[in-house]
């Protein structure tokens, strides 16, 4: 009966909309800066017009382009005209009303810093991508070149509604639609097998924290009676008290997480990530790195206020999770060979940092480490990209070697320099200083185990330098040699040469490069509001709901400390001194001498009690296989016992058997089989004399049925109600 | 304009294609059914003062067998108006899609298809009980003998258990609504008796109507007969059967419009009539729709037949509808009225998909055939959007209703003050997961049949005279569905507004019977508040 009490709250809610005074400014009809969300769906419609005129030209790429371009230039207008949180109405889509109550999610967008923040990288790295893949994507001119486009249209039309709706069924709406793009072009090879599979387990996997999206939204609407942001944030604000005792409220962030950890490839939801590199590298480096995986982090930054209630363990919980998986995660990506998945792996421990930053509640660090994560992660990811285009699909880091010294290839080697300095943590790189401020932060708050998680964390960012210049002083460095991948459209192994990249990819990799390098500014730009550390990304998410009267949570947190030092102090040199280490390993047994490495690996897979170290790390530390026996495959036997219990048991035993048993009514009833009209007519006449007789004997047939015991009492009824709750 | 046209036209068309040369009779049936079209299309509009309004429009009562108080009354509400709307709309792309399909018996296949659509418009249309008993089994000779001609291998079994199966069950729903009949002649009329379905329903909804015992007793006969039809587990297991032995056709019109007679019985005839019982017996329903749900779409996985994979998902989406239409809001009503909608949309396009398939390889096995983006780009398309409006994408049609009917599931608790249910959280909560598996058996079959590796069966170049790919015919029949769908998930409220006034009329007793039927609960709760202080 607890589901009753607490649902109680609930019901004088859906009458009632909790904020009665909306603050917000709204802007009607057609706002120009809506046009930042029809670009992309123009950039869609008009590559389904070159897709049914079968354009053979770079034309697609050009459009794509142009329209995502124009986004961002609308994006930065906005961002410079922004003063106030506004909401601006494009439609009504789902708006339900009743007597005494309504549902009502509008197409409309709420802008405010936050959603200026992710939308300025978003449609900045969807643009300069785009360009990159119009090079990248040119052997498919003509075949999948539009299709390409098409799908990247649609994510960043998704990507759009998901960062810019002003309720929770928008977000949804962008939510399962970025999840739909990826799923297009994740397959975008659809003829591979591996694609295929790929795609699927991302939308599956996605799903399952689809529906912990859906369920969070009903239990939202049920109790603030309304899904837009501004009057949920402002119900909270006025202290809605009473609601906040049942568990429905304190069950939403848990439902919010499973949403969250799905998107963004969280334990235990991480699984499809690593698989979704079977997509073209442009993808990897926009959807699965840059932008779409942050859509959890910005959920949860979005619905923090949910997160801060009084006596929730909910980001405790965030915390956890995010630390445990950045470590699992470096550990895998430490023992992989394909240059590309170790990427993967490093994303999944990267988004790690930023929800451990969220659990230690920096919403301002989390912010940070997306934005500045999302460009040196998409320069890795393309130079991995270009790598993989010129040695004809090669990515086993053991058979590249010495690329800094190729001609050609000297740009790709320092981008991707720059990228690993950056997520190693290598001092004054922005990645070092995003992440100081979430590992700096885990000591200051107070939380169960926060003091281990950052010692974790510390560790893991050792792990993440070894790793990264691992990659690096293979591929790049060292004496020049490689071998060509299985992609070489029937060319001899023996006569192939890298083709380095050429116009596009150099100068979208230097421009985004560049990015990476200049994102370390925003933590030194003051920022003008008062009263907030950090800098330009701090008073970006100032007046997201983030920092937004949250009753119950006093936000200045007492200042722990680690070794007797303030921790954002010692966490600069703590940090700056494991990245060292990391990186000089690296540098000793993948450079200096890169036999060791595997001498290293065979020591350990000699020993009885150490084999199991190097085995699990290799083979991830066997979650899939996990995943495939403990659901997928007893759901499947599960599948196959019911299809022959629905064949043979009821519809073989209780249908048939009931069919038969009366053997005569078959027989009544056998001439209708045999085709002819007339018979049709007698059981249509049957029929009237049925209904005829039924009228003419109905007392009877009443009487009969009262000596028979009534099926329902009063008593009875209240047991049934009552026993199904 | 009188909904007579709508059901004698069709009718008058399939005694032409009886008539005429069968050379001409797919043509005729066209020409007819489109006309049909465009009339009900017509009549949307003179329905308009009505739309969002609990009245009934277009009514007419044609005496009949006066002196036994048999009319032949007709007329809609909003809710039967849409449902007119998708039958007309899908009668002509039914008959266009056979086109190609069809080639021997061809007169009396149009004919039947015919027929069928003046009885489905009868179904909804009716006013009186006879008129309604007599179209909904009326439905069933027409479709008796499309399968048992034009179906697969197996054709004989699978039309005789159509038939006997869903006969069975509706000569117990006959009996339940005469029932009522009698009961209103014996306590308001003595010496005549009416059938007309406003008079039953406002008799038997009264306070003082039927007590709950008949109340009961009455569901479970109603439920005989729309249960199969709907169909509920554990009285499904025609459907598959029927469904893959169907032809193209006749499958798209069972999974577009006659599953959705059993829907429409209960919104109609159930939830006004017997209130009390409903309150009682939903739990025990909801219950059934979820072991739906989830029953069905893990055989869904398993399948190898892509048509009985479809049939199956038919059982698990309707769980969700039933559990709209017995949350007792009008939120999740709206759902379950939109549902049916959007499933006769989005699952009828699949079966027509299904069908050209066959027609080029003449096998549905998915061992057997795949990868076919390659060889037929745009059915791969139009696939893939079906797909996804089936699995719920936001944007496309299957996403609202879904979404609608588990949050009315979700919020129908019975201390909701405004609209107290006697479902709640926990409801909603596992019937989601079909969400997931729906997710996972449509994308594995897209993902065998649509993508991977060029797979054929070498039997395939049998039908010469169709391309390829789709011919522009084949796309026609899609675009508009496609458009449908589209259209639906991007505006569903003007459907929502549409339907709202007659929703509301027909929930409008429900929250004081849950309210009296759960004396109970209230003090309980005060009690568990206390100790919690």
């Amino acid at each position: 009966m607890t589901s009753i009490t607490s649902i109680s709250v609930i019901s004088k809610l859906i009458a009632t909309p909790a904020a009665d005074v909306s603050q917000v400014a709204q802007l009607p009809g057609m706002h120009w800066a809506s046009f930042i969300m029809w670009m992309p769906l123009i950039s869609l419609a008009l590559c389904g017009i070159c897709s049914a005129f079968k354009v053979k030209t770079k034309a697609p790429a050009i459009i794509t382009i142009i329209c995502l371009a124009t986004s961002f230039i609308l994006t930065l207008l906005l961002w410079q005209g922004y003063q106030d949180p506004e909401i601006i109405h494009v439609f009504d889509w789902l708006k339900i009303d009743w007597e005494d109550g309504s549902f009502i999610a509008n197409f409309a967008f709420y802008v405010d810093s936050l959603t200026l923040l992710w939308m300025l990288f978003v449609t900045g790295l969807g643009t300069l991508i785009a360009v990159y893949a119009s090079e990248y994507m040119e052997h498919d001119v003509g075949k999948g070149y539009t299709r390409f486009f098409a799908g990247v249209s649609v994510f960043l039309f998704a990507m759009t509604c998901l960062v810019m709706g002003d309720n929770l069924l928008m977000l949804y709406l962008g939510w399962e639609g970025v999840g739909f793009a990826s799923y297009w072009l994740i397959g975008y090879f659809y003829q591979r097998p591996s694609a295929v599979a790929a795609a699927k387990k991302a939308f599956i996997v996605n799903r399952i924290g689809d529906v912990g999206l859906a369920l969070a939204i009903y239990l939202i609407w049920s109790t603030f009676g309304t899904v837009q942001y501004d009057e949920i944030t402002s119900a909270l604000g006025s202290g809605y008290k009473p609601t906040f005792d049942g568990w429905t409220v304190q069950a939403i962030p848990y439902l919010l997480m499973l949403a969250a950890f799905g998107k963004s490839a969280q334990l235990p939801l991480y699984v499809w990530l690593p698989d979704a590199m079977e997509g073209p590298t442009p993808v990897s480096a926009l959807i699965h790195a840059a932008t779409m995986v942050t859509a959890g982090v910005y959920l949860i930054i979005r619905t923090y206020p949910l997160f801060m209630l009084e006596g929730s363990h909910a980001l405790e919980v965030v915390a956890w999770v995010g630390g445990l998986t950045a470590f699992f995660a470096a550990t895998m990506a430490m023992a992989q060979y394909d240059i590309k998945r170790i990427m993967a792996y490093s994303t999944v421990s990267q988004l790690g940092y930023m929800f451990l930053g969220l659990g230690v509640i920096t919403s301002y660090g989390a912010a940070y480490h997306v934005f500045t994560h999302a460009f040196f992660k998409a320069v890795l990811f393309l130079t991995c990209g270009a790598i993989m285009h010129g040695f004809a699909g090669q990515l086993d880091l053991r058979k590249l070697s010495g690329l800094r010294k190729m001609k050609g290839w000297k740009i790709v080697s320092y981008t991707m320099l720059i990228g690993c300095l950056c997520l190693a943590g290598f001092p004054f790189t922005s990645g070092y200083f995003s992440k100081d401020v979430i590992l700096a932060e885990a000591f200051v708050t107070h939380g169960t185990g926060f003091v281990f998680l950052g010692w974790l964390a510390i560790f893991t960012a050792g792990l993440t330098a070894y790793y990264t210049f691992r990659v690096w002083f293979r591929v790049c460095a060292g004496p020049v040699h490689f071998e060509p991948g299985d992609e070489l459209h029937g060319k001899e192994p023996a006569n192939f040469h890298p083709h380095a990249p050429r116009i596009a990819i150099n100068f979208v990799l230097v421009a985004i490069a560049l990015g990476a390098l200049l994102a370390a500014l925003p933590y030194f730009i003051p920022n003008e509001t008062e009263g907030i550390q950090g800098g330009w990304v701090a008073e970006m998410i100032d007046d997201s709901p983030a920092k937004k009267g949250v009753p119950g949570v006093d936000l200045d947190s007492s200042h722990g400390d680690i070794l007797g030092m303030d921790p954002h102090k010692a966490m600069y040199y703590i940090s700056a001194i494991v990245g060292f280490v990391g990186i000089g390993i690296a540098f000793f047994i993948h450079l200096l001498s890169r036999s060791t490495a595997d001498k290293l690996r065979c020591k350990l897979l000699s020993n009885r009690t150490t084999r199991w170290l190097p085995t699990a790390m290799e083979n991830k530390w066997y979650v899939d296989e996990i995943y495939i026996a403990l659901i997928r495959s007893p759901l499947w036997i599960l599948g196959k016992i019911f299809s022959l219990f629905d064949r043979y048991f009821i519809d073989g035993a209780l249908v048939n058997g009931i069919a038969f048993i009366p053997s005569l009514v078959a027989r009544w009833f056998s001439p209708l089989y045999n085709g002819a009209v007339q018979s049709y007519a007698i059981s249509m006449i049957g029929g009237a004399i049925l209904i005829a007789l039924l009228m003419l004997f109905m007392p009877e047939i009443v009487e009969f049925l009262q000596t028979l015991s009534p099926p329902i009492g009063s008593d009875q009824s209240i047991a049934v109600v009552g026993g199904a709750q | 304009m009188s909904l007579w046209y709508l059901i004698l036209l069709p009718l008058a068309g399939a005694a032409a294609v009886f008539v005429g040369k069968s050379t001409l009779s797919k043509w005729i049936a066209l020409g007819v059914s489109t006309i049909v079209f465009a009339i009900s299309g017509v009549m949307a509009f003179q329905f308009a003062p009505v739309w969002g309004t609990p009245n009934t429009g277009l009514v007419s009562h044609t005496p009949w067998l006066n002196q036994m108080g048999i009319t032949l009354g007709l007329g809609v509400d909003s809710v039967a108006m849409m449902l007119v709307l998708l039958t007309t709309l899908l009668t002509p792309l039914c008959v266009w899609g056979s086109f190609s399909a069809i080639k021997s018996r061809v007169k009396e296949y149009y004919a039947w298809l015919l027929i069928l659509e003046t009885a489905m418009i009868g179904v909804f249309a009716a006013q009186d009980i006879i008129l309604f008993y007599v179209s909904f089994e009326l439905t069933l000779v027409p479709m008796f003998f499309l399968i048992a001609i034009y179906g697969g291998k197996n054709r004989a079994h699978a039309s005789i258990k159509f038939f006997i199966y869903t006969f069975t069950g509706s000569l117990f729903t006959l009996a339940g609504l005469i029932y009522v009949a009698w009961k209103f002649k014996e306590s308001c009329s003595p010496d005549t008796w009416s059938f007309s379905i406003l008079d039953l329903v406002t008799f038997a909804s009264a306070s003082d109507g039927l007590s709950p015992t008949e109340q009961g007793w009455i569901l479970l006969a109603l439920l005989a007969g729309f249960a199969v039809k709907i169909p509920v587990f554990p009285v499904h297991t025609w459907l598959p059967l029927a469904h893959t032995e169907a032809p193209t056709a006749g499958s798209v019109i069972l999974a577009g419009v006659l599953l959705k007679l059993g829907t429409f019985g209960v919104y109609r005839f159930v939830l006004p009539m017997v209130p009390e019982a409903v309150v009682v017996y939903a739990p025990a329903i909801a219950v059934l729709a979820i072991i739906g749900i989830l029953y069905a779409a893990l055989i869904c996985w398993v399948q190898d037949d892509v048509k009985k994979l479809v049939a199956y998902s038919s059982v698990s989406h309707l769980g969700f509808c039933v559990l709209g239409l017995i949350a007792l809001n009008p939120i999740g009503l709206e759902g379950a009225v939109l549902y049916m909608i959007n499933h006769g949309l989005s699952t009828g396009a699949l079966f027509f998909l299904i069908g050209m398939m066959y027609e080029r390889y003449h096998t549905r096995d998915m061992n057997t055939i795949g990868g076919l983006a390659k060889k037929m780009p745009v059915w791969s398309f139009f696939m893939v959007f079906f797909v996804l409006a089936s699995v719920g994408l936001p944007g496309l049609n299957g996403f609202v209703s879904e979404f609608m009917c588990l949050l009315g599931t979700f919020v129908s608790s019975p201390d909701n003050e405004v609209w107290p249910g006697v479902l709640g959280p926990e409801y909603a909560a596992i019937s989601a997961i079909g969400m997931v598996l729906a997710a996972m058996y449509l994308l594995i079959m897209v993902g065998k049949i649509v993508f991977g590796k060029l797979k054929e069966p070498d039997n395939h170049l049998a039908h010469a005279s169709l391309p390829s790919d789709l011919s522009k015919r084949e796309i026609g029949i899609l675009v508009p569905l496609a458009l449908l769908c589209l259209w639906i998930g991007v505006q569903p409220s003007v459907l929502t507004g549409a339907m709202q006034g007659s929703v509301e009329d027909v929930l409008s007793r429900y929250p004081e019977i849950v309210q009296l039927e759960q004396p109970t609960t209230i003090p309980q709760m005060e009690i568990k508040e206390d100790q919690h202080d």
